[in-house]
């Protein structure tokens, strides 16, 4: 017999440093706190349209959780715009192997530093 | 267009004289050059761009240039236009009514004026600044600036796409009963060593802004740059060139 659909409630913020660009792509990585304590390492991609995405992956003590988001950037000439939109689970490993879902994210960025800050909230069966 | 306030008076007479523009010529053609310094995959760069606009016969008037850049270049990511200019106070007072951390480059233009049988040559400043956005895309402001023998200052404007600038260009007046000028040659470098500020524990400290960043592969044949250049009769004249990869 199947057993039920545990559920992940994760309700996640990281503030990433600057690891390495190319070209209007962004690597960041840094911890992420809150109900799936972890590493996050994101890929972050602005080439100038108003809508930006992030690849992103939090590893936690049991396994990782790997997501798509897209999201919309409000005030790009200033120096921190921020965003928001959803994001989309693509894949898990470990106790999370089989995560699906979707939540939201949100963030800024800054254009001075690269630096993200970085919200994820989402319920995520596994 | 705002005409600088010592040749105010010729603006009020060119709204009553009849000022055509010169009569394009078929054989108009355009080369355009492009550069990085330095030339480092994954790296913050300076982008140069270079246009010059030739052909027999009397200056065509330009109205336009679409430039198409690769689109995987780190504009938006450059950290360039961390500031936004008014265009009103850019036209207004020129480039020093602008932040420093809007300056986004600069440049200069060559523009053509004929006067009777002659074409008289100018050599304008250009400055880039960041625009308001309106739309979310990054827009950017380009004032140029003519003291002799014409003295003007124009400002266009124009949003950052990916892969793709369009530059609307208006008719420049020039003197009364002349045709209007003629935009021939422009250089534009975006990044540069330029200054910006930010804020430090109550102190304005100065840094220089990285720039454009290259991505860290290179695509096969170079990075690929063209334009095109509209002219006010309908003609049209394409030109193109490549940045070959980076030795690694």
């Amino acid at each position: 017999m199947a057993q039920p659909a545990r559920v992940l409630d994760v309700r996640d913020e990281g503030h990433l440093r600057f690891l390495k660009s190319s070209g209007s792509v962004i690597f960041d990585e840094g911890p992420a706190i809150g109900t799936f304590p972890g590493k996050v390492r994101v890929r972050f991609t602005y080439n100038g349209e108003p809508t930006v995405t992030a690849q992103f992956t939090i590893t936690g003590a049991h396994g990782s959780i790997s997501a798509r988001a897209t999201g919309k950037l409000s005030s790009p000439t200033t120096p921190n715009p921020s965003f928001r939109g959803s994001m989309k689970v693509t894949g898990g490993s470990g106790r999370y192997a089989h995560v699906h879902g979707s939540g939201e994210l949100f963030g800024v960025f800054s254009r001075r530093n690269y630096g993200l800050t970085v919200q994820a909230i989402g319920k995520l069966p596994y | 267009m705002k005409v600088l306030p010592r040749l105010r008076i010729f603006v009020a007479t060119l709204a009553l004289c009849a000022c055509l523009p010169a009569s394009a010529d078929a054989a108009m053609y355009a080369t355009m050059r492009a550069a990085f310094n330095p030339e480092r995959l994954g790296a913050p760069t300076t982008l140069s761009l270079s246009f010059r606009i030739a052909g027999g016969g009397a200056p065509t008037l330009l109205t336009g240039v679409e430039l198409r850049y690769p689109s995987d270049l780190g504009f938006a990511t450059s950290g360039l236009g961390l500031a936004s200019c008014s265009p009103a106070a850019l036209q207004a007072r020129g480039p020093a009514a602008c932040p420093a951390n809007s300056r986004m480059g600069a440049g200069s233009a060559l523009v053509e004026i004929p006067i009777g049988p002659e074409v008289v040559k100018e050599t304008a400043q250009v400055a880039l600044f960041a625009g308001p956005s309106q739309s979310g895309y990054l827009q950017i402001l380009v004032c140029v600036t003519g003291l002799s023998p014409v003295a003007a200052r124009l400002v266009l404007s124009t949003e950052l796409l990916p892969g793709r600038l369009n530059i609307p260009v208006p008719p420049i007046p020039s003197l009364p009963e002349a045709p209007y000028v003629s935009v021939m040659q422009m250089h534009l470098t975006l990044g540069g060593r330029l200054t910006y500020y930010e804020r430090v524990r109550g102190k304005d400290i100065a840094y220089h802004p990285p720039g454009v960043g290259l991505p860290r592969s290179c695509p096969r044949g170079g990075f690929r740059f063209a334009a095109s250049f509209n002219f006010f009769d309908g003609g049209r004249t394409n030109a193109r060139t490549t940045v070959a990869c980076p030795r690694r």
